[in-house]
């Protein structure tokens, strides 16, 4: 009894506190008590973000407002900007390197991302099934996406394509005296192709994810109706896993537009031969940091941020038409 | 315990934070003290090349700091088109670095920007001796009575050519030969021995100034271009019809070889570059090479100029004197000139002339090709180059391989030259 008596009590008096401290606006302490320690814990919290923004402001939306008023001048480093108006993107449509560069860059992403994440499905089919050693290949084959975006892979692209180097010499064993594909303006690009193509490691192991997550009944229930492989795969695989292959088409293809180091190197900072490897960026860094006209490249560079846009918007309205979200799933 | 000690761990922490500022004061103290009174003085010289050339002037380094304790050089190096990609953004950003080295298409371009020192001043307080330099050479980087630069070294075109080739063809080019006389070689080489006579000169800038320069033009004026489309289009038409008949090396090979040499690699017999370039030849191929004397139209006029490298001194360094006692140092030290030998050039002051004598046979060849073009008398002033000539070098290099190549017909080409060529010449 004593004990039912003083419990209520002693959850009173906690009670009490609890409305005084806590719940200040409908409490009876005075109302700006409560706020001291929110404003305190603000504090705290922008101090700990801090850092973050302040690289944010100095490192990424000052350059970038200050490239956007660059767009709209004529500034060689040296000078003082001088405002020109659109001049600049006039300048660029009129320009037939400039038009290159646009070529070569919508060919590689159109030939390459396809390519690219048909290899990526293809091989998380194949690792996706039960076998002996499937870890080793799953590490072995996302290796090259590893190291894929380094210098180092690129010379060693560079290497392989050359004249008379391995390449060159299986093509004349099966009797194609071609030559080596980094000197042919118009080979060099699939040796570009082929070196993004080789480094779908990541779209992989998305695609990976997204077909465990396939419910097995599925297929079961198609197989005892006489569905065949490819029946199955288009009926089952690709709409279920569509959400993830939507995501993968997303960011290999903004990614494929902003192709620089592979483009640079592999052609030994020429972007050539015959600007074959003219890729924007390519194209952007040389009238930049070559030619001096900060105000062209900073123009290149914002109609590149508005054409990726663009290309994602396209994206994001097509997907009503092809990705199929599970019922409740979304 | 910690009660005792009468300090708790904010008070510690503040302790720390004080004493480290503390150290960060006395620190800049130091640092400031040092500079302004008399101790160690420290400078900044790139420049551009290979690893040879790094360990050359490292050990040129070493010896002037041993002679001038309170100077210190600090070195770095890229190559040739990386290291103005580097200078450019240093010298936008203003901090570029005190002593770099420098080419006279380069000359205008950064006087109009105001990036390079005016020597002048130091020459006249006697930190930077201009006597005994060769003749032609004392007044190379004077632009409106400015000194831009002091040249290190020398150097002319010429055809740097595969002796074993030339010798089984039956040619033996001298001062004299025409162009004529050239052709009817490449064509001998071509038909003989199923090389091509030459790795394809129609990119070469400097070739094309001397070609102009023997008809009476030149590549550049003081502020634009010296010659139009009318005498470009019949030289790159020439050129891929030679490119063509196979009398210019594949381009598709070439393009591959580089940086190495098409002729060192075997691909043509011959090439037009700077004389002290053949150097290199020997170390990358496995023939002998040696310097052939660039043709003319009347067997006279070859149009011929030095050119140098230089070193320059930069606007914002604040250690003027300096700069210019290392510039002196590296343009008169004897000792320099037997570390360098003909890296840069044939060395620009008769003193480093002198101290180096030569025993490797590209040297040796080098020293003689620029008596042998001396005596003959063709050497003529340089043309000027205008702002913006770095980019026009490029344009031509790149524009006239794309040609090669087939990909634009000459007409296409010349007219996107001279397009770029406006564009650089208005933007710089």
């Amino acid at each position: 009894m004593t004990h039912i008596h003083t419990s209520p009590g002693v959850l009173d008096a906690g009670d009490g506190r609890s409305v005084t401290k806590g719940n200040g606006p409908g409490g009876t302490a005075p109302p700006a008590a409560p706020k001291r320690p929110d404003r305190r814990e603000n504090v705290a919290g922008y101090l700990f973000m801090s850092p973050w923004i302040a690289g944010f402001l100095f490192l990424i939306a000052g350059p970038m407002v200050f490239s956007l008023y660059l767009s709209f001048t004529e500034y060689n480093l040296f000078e003082a900007p001088r405002w020109i108006g659109l001049q600049n993107f006039t300048d660029m449509f009129a320009d037939p390197r400039w038009r290159q560069s646009v070529e070569v860059t919508s060919w590689y992403v159109l030939i390459g991302t396809p390519i690219k994440l048909a290899a990526a499905l293809a091989v998380a089919m194949l690792l996706a099934q039960k076998r002996w050693g499937q870890s080793f290949y799953r590490a072995a084959f996302y290796a090259p996406s590893l190291i894929g975006a380094s210098v180092s892979a690129a010379i060693v692209w560079r290497a392989l394509f050359s004249d008379d180097a391995i390449v060159d010499r299986t093509q004349k064993a099966f009797g194609f005296e071609a030559g080596g594909w980094i000197g042919d303006p118009a080979m060099i690009i699939y040796a570009l192709i082929a070196l993004t193509v080789w480094q779908f490691g990541a779209p992989m192991v998305i695609f990976l994810a997204g077909l465990k997550q396939v419910p097995r009944e599925l297929y079961e229930a198609a197989e005892v109706d006489g569905a065949g492989p490819w029946r199955r795969f288009f009926h089952i695989t690709l709409p279920m896993i569509s959400p993830v292959l939507f995501f993968n088409v997303l960011l290999e293809t903004i990614h494929s537009f902003q192709i620089f180091g592979s483009a640079y190197i592999v052609s030994n900072g020429s972007c050539g031969p015959a600007d074959a490897t003219l890729v924007y960026t390519c194209y952007l860094y040389e009238q930049g940091f070559v030619n001096s006209r900060m105000g062209f490249a900073s123009a290149m560079g914002w109609l590149l941020l508005v054409a990726v846009g663009l290309v994602t918007a396209v994206l994001f309205w097509s997907q009503k038409r092809w990705v199929h979200y599970e019922e409740g799933g979304r | 315990m910690s009660r005792n000690n009468g300090m708790d761990r904010r008070q510690l922490l503040k302790l720390a934070g004080l004493s480290a500022a503390g150290l960060g004061l006395t620190a800049a103290g130091c640092g400031s003290g040092g500079s302004g009174s008399g101790g160690p003085v420290t400078i900044r010289h790139s420049w551009w090349g290979a690893d040879d050339r790094a360990k050359k002037i490292q050990q040129c380094v070493g010896l002037f700091e041993k002679k001038h304790p309170k100077i210190k050089v600090k070195t770095d190096f890229q190559q040739y088109p990386d290291f103005w990609k580097k200078f450019n953004t240093q010298a936008a950003g203003g901090n570029p670095p005190d002593v770099i080295q420098n080419a006279v298409t380069f000359l205008r371009k950064y006087e109009a920007k105001n990036v390079l020192l005016d020597l002048r001043p130091q020459v006249d307080k006697g930190n930077l001796d201009l006597g005994g330099f060769r003749s032609g050479l004392e007044k190379f980087a004077e632009i409106d009575g400015k000194l831009l630069g002091v040249p290190v070294g020398s150097n002319s075109m010429a055809l740097v050519i595969d002796e074993k080739v030339y010798e089984k063809a039956g040619i033996t080019p001298e001062i004299g030969w025409t162009w004529d006389d050239w052709l009817a070689g490449l064509q001998k080489i071509k038909s003989g021995q199923k090389i091509a006579g030459d790795a394809g000169p129609h990119g070469v800038m400097y070739l094309y100034d001397l070609i102009l320069r023997q008809n009476g033009k030149a590549f550049f004026t003081e502020d634009g271009m010296g010659f139009g489309e009318a005498e470009l289009l019949p030289y790159w038409t020439e050129a891929l019809e030679r490119v063509k008949s196979g009398l210019y090396a594949d381009p598709n090979k070439v393009e591959q070889l580089k940086p190495a040499s098409a002729t060192a690699k075997g691909l043509s017999a011959g090439e037009f570059t700077w004389d002290n370039f053949s150097v290199r030849y020997s170390a990358e191929g496995k023939s002998s090479y040696g310097l052939a004397p660039i043709p003319s139209t009347d067997g006279k006029k070859t149009g011929q100029y030095l050119g140098s490298l230089m070193l320059s001194g930069t606007a914002r360094t604040k250690h003027p004197a300096e700069v210019a006692t290392f510039i002196s140092f590296m343009t008169h030290d004897p000792e320099v000139a037997r570390i360098m030998g003909y890296d840069r050039g044939v060395p620009a002051t008769t003193a480093q002339f002198e101290a180096f004598q030569p025993t490797d046979a590209p040297s040796k060849a080098i020293g003689a090709y620029e008596t042998a073009i001396a005596d003959a008398g063709v050497l003529e002033p340089i043309t000027p180059h205008p702002a913006g000539a770095d980019v026009i070098e490029a344009a031509f290099l790149r524009i006239g391989a794309d040609l090669a190549l087939g990909k634009t017909s000459p007409k296409d080409s010349v007219k996107q030259f001279f397009s770029e060529a406006k564009t650089a010449l208005a933007s710089n």
